[in-house]
């Protein structure tokens, strides 16, 4: 008797949960399914809809869905996007694409938040020889010795010079310390090319006076900062995750630290500021794009479109980057003139000056994408856009 | 009874011929998305027969076994990589010049990347085993977490937080086909290692141990050799399956094995029960199948005309939900502590003669 109740209470906890899932009545259930499967072409999105990076995965899907609004057909023929959640975990990463291609046949894949998911993925897709557009993903093992994996974002490299440029040309710095988030591959990569370019720039051996680093969870950062106090130091530079690098600030300048401190686009969440507060004021990090950094029209169209769909928000940066993966993997279809993957996947390689909403795209020889960086800063507790940084 | 044994060795030899039948019409029929699942289930069958050999039979709640399988997937990693990849891989920081030219074939790095988390076992093991219950749970946790934060700092080593990645395919010849064999022939080595170590008087002392440590030590069981024996066992296997888990992906990083990572194999042991070898492989299987035919719950699916949207993240919430319903009804999992027998099938068709 107990188990019959305990099952009911399931199945109607399970009913419950469906009717709460927004049922709609079908508009085109009488179309003919195999005449509606030919005019199709596939484009598959994998992203992290669930677990630990949920979050980031849903602003993809938001710019993809909007960029599939706004251009819903390519070649005559309706586009179908067909969204699998990869559950934040490598493992599923590599299952849902072989998935996506196999089961599903898509022509392209978008995708994904998270650099090991797409490396993960980008193993299946280049033994099936299938194209993939990375949105934000910049580890740049992501697209090394893979032909079919393109991006639509800047890489750490050229990130890290932009800011080493900034650290030098802007604040003055002759010296700079390091604050590393050693697990976190980013975090890692940022640090060496803001290295390298920096002891460039000032021809000076010893310009990284002081390294310093933490983990990803750790809490309490007085030993590093310490330490980094007296190195003689004239800017800090720690790319990081948010939530650890807002709790750097709020310590720095409770150590007396008042050091620029610059840092990288993880940056750029409400959260790093309600952590940071009024220690984050000044602050400058580097971006892929700002509502204000308007590179073409296509900026234009994206805001307006996201308006429209989301009204009074501020879109992401990684939302503008799936916009414009989306688009760009539309115009390598029309320009490929088929959905054979690897017709797309040459189409990919041959773009030139694509005008995406987050800037100009060109393709260097790995697949990574060649384009502007927004500098950004953070004033009166908001972030504040400062200028555009063109690739040289 | 005599005849009975030899009719059980005749049906073991048989079934273990059907198995290999059975994988090579398998390999013939699936295509690689099938396949991909199929060596996955393989994958997490080894994985839970190791944790259940020290969780189940000898009663040691370790939750170390993410440590263990990061071992095994690294040391297989890098020893089967070939020079070229190591060099695009560590483009960072140059790799340990020692380990630059290394280049085993598969099979022998594999047997050495369980012997690197036997080591490993064998070092955490002496002096956590004389730990008991939460104590040891918390301990074997932390050794976990110890050996991902090593890995993530020897960047010369590892690649750090960077990952590796182009893995080669399982087995020799870099070929999809082969790895049915490779994943499936450990299942069956394994499986058949597990039966005749705990029918054996090893494993009587196992479960000794497991009922009251007090009265098997009384009977004259030496507590911390067999602790020890099936903790180092267990971490083999765990090598082993982490190997062949990072080269089915292809690619590793230690944020991979994370305590998730862990939880994943508790849960399948739990769920097939705490001390069954068939328990364990028949909820590897349902678990790995059930994660990927839930999908279409994420999707939108149609019902009488009416169209209900997908929500992400569905089938995770059905799948505990049916977590749930089997726990409710079996409440030791699935199989408890018993084992299919071949003498349940031939009571039903041989009535005993007297």
């Amino acid at each position: 008797m107990k188990k019959h109740v305990a099952i009911l209470l399931i199945l109607v906890l399970m009913m419950s949960l469906f009717s709460v899932g927004c049922v709609k009545k079908v508009e085109t259930a009488q179309e003919g399914e195999q005449g509606a499967q030919e005019d199709v072409i596939k484009i598959g999105v994998f992203e992290p809809l669930t677990g630990a990076n949920a979050a980031g995965g849903e602003l993809e899907v938001q710019g993809i869905k909007l960029a599939n609004e706004k251009y819903p057909e390519v070649l005559g023929k309706k586009v179908e996007l067909v969204i699998v959640d990869n559950k934040s975990d490598k493992v599923e990463a590599a299952n849902a694409a072989t998935r996506l291609v196999d089961k599903d046949n898509v022509s392209v894949v978008l995708g994904s938040w998270g650099s090991g998911f797409s490396i993960a993925a980008g193993q299946v897709l280049k033994e099936k020889q299938v194209p993939a557009i990375g949105t934000s993903a910049t580890n740049p093992l992501v697209t090394k010795n893979n032909d079919y994996y393109y991006r639509v974002c800047f890489i750490d490299p050229f990130q890290g010079k932009v800011m080493a440029n900034y650290a030098f040309n802007e604040v003055g710095a002759k010296k700079v310390a390091l604050v590393i988030e050693k697990s976190n591959d980013y975090s890692v990569g940022l640090a060496k090319f803001f290295e390298e370019a920096f002891v460039a720039l000032t021809g000076d051996e010893n310009a990284i006076v002081s390294k310093v680093f933490y983990i990803t969870g750790d809490q309490d950062f007085s030993a590093q900062l310490t330490n980094l106090k007296d190195s003689g130091a004239e800017a800090i530079f720690a790319p990081g995750n948010f939530t650890e690098s807002a709790l750097i600030m709020k310590q720095a300048r409770e150590l007396g630290i008042d050091l620029p401190i610059l840092g990288g686009d993880t940056w750029e969440t409400p959260d790093l500021l309600d952590i940071a507060k009024e220690t984050a004021e000044g602050v400058v990090f580097s971006t892929f794009f700002d509502a204000k950094a308007t590179f073409n029209e296509n900026t234009t169209e994206f805001l307006e479109a996201y308006e429209k769909a989301y009204p009074g928000k501020e879109p992401a940066a990684v939302t503008a980057l799936s916009y414009d993966a989306y688009v760009l993997a539309i115009d390598a279809i029309e320009r490929a003139g088929s959905a054979d993957p690897k017709a797309i996947r040459d189409a990919i390689a041959a773009t030139k000056d694509f005008k995406g909403a987050a800037g100009i795209v060109n393709f260097d020889e790995n697949g990574d994408a060649v384009k502007s960086a927004v500098i950004k800063t953070v004033k009166d507790g908001k972030f504040t856009f400062k200028t555009i940084v063109d690739p040289k | 009874m005599k005849e009975r044994k030899n009719i059980k060795k005749l049906l073991n030899i048989g079934a273990i011929c059907f198995a290999i039948v059975l994988l090579y019409i398998f390999n013939q029929v699936f295509n690689s998305f099938q396949m991909r699942i199929f060596n996955l289930c393989g994958i997490y069958v080894i994985l839970a027969l190791s944790l259940n050999l020290i969780n189940g039979f000898v009663g040691l709640f370790s939750l170390g076994h993410a440590g263990f399988m990061a071992v095994g997937a690294y040391t297989c990693a890098l020893l089967t990589m070939s020079p070229d990849m190591k060099a695009m891989n560590f483009f960072l920081e140059p790799i340990a010049p020692w380990l630059e030219n290394i280049n085993l074939p598969f099979g022998s790095a594999l047997i050495v990347s369980g012997l690197m988390a036997a080591i490993a076992g064998a070092l955490i093991g002496a002096p956590v085993l004389r730990l008991k219950d939460d104590y040891l749970a918390i301990a074997t946790l932390g050794f976990g977490e110890i050996i991902r934060v090593i890995f993530t700092n020897t960047q010369s080593i590892t690649n750090g937080s960077l990952g590796l990645k182009g893995l080669a395919k399982i087995g020799w010849f870099n070929a999809s086909s082969e790895s049915i064999w490779w994943i499936w022939g450990i299942v069956i080595l394994t499986i058949v290692f597990m039966v005749r170590l705990i029918g054996s008087s090893y494993g009587r002392a196992f479960k000794a141990i497991r009922e009251d440590e007090i009265a098997a030590e009384a009977m004259g069981i030496n507590l911390f050799k067999h602790k020890m024996m099936a903790f180092v066992i267990g971490a083999f296997l765990a090598g082993i399956g982490g190997a062949l888990l990072g080269h089915l992906i292809g690619t590793i990083d230690p944020l991979m094995f994370r305590f998730l990572l862990t939880f994943n194999i508790v849960l399948i042991v739990v769920l097939g029960g705490t001390g069954s070898i068939t328990g364990s492989v028949i909820s590897a299987v349902i678990v790995t199948v059930a994660m990927e035919a839930l999908r279409v719950l994420d999707g939108n699916i149609e019902i009488g005309g009416y169209m209900i949207q997908g929500i992400p993240g569905m089938r995770m919430v059905v799948f505990s939900l049916l977590l749930m319903i089997v726990i409710l009804y079996y409440q030791r999992g699935l199989m408890g502590t018993n084992e299919f027998s071949w003498d349940i099938l031939i009571k039903r068709f041989k009535p005993s003669k007297h």
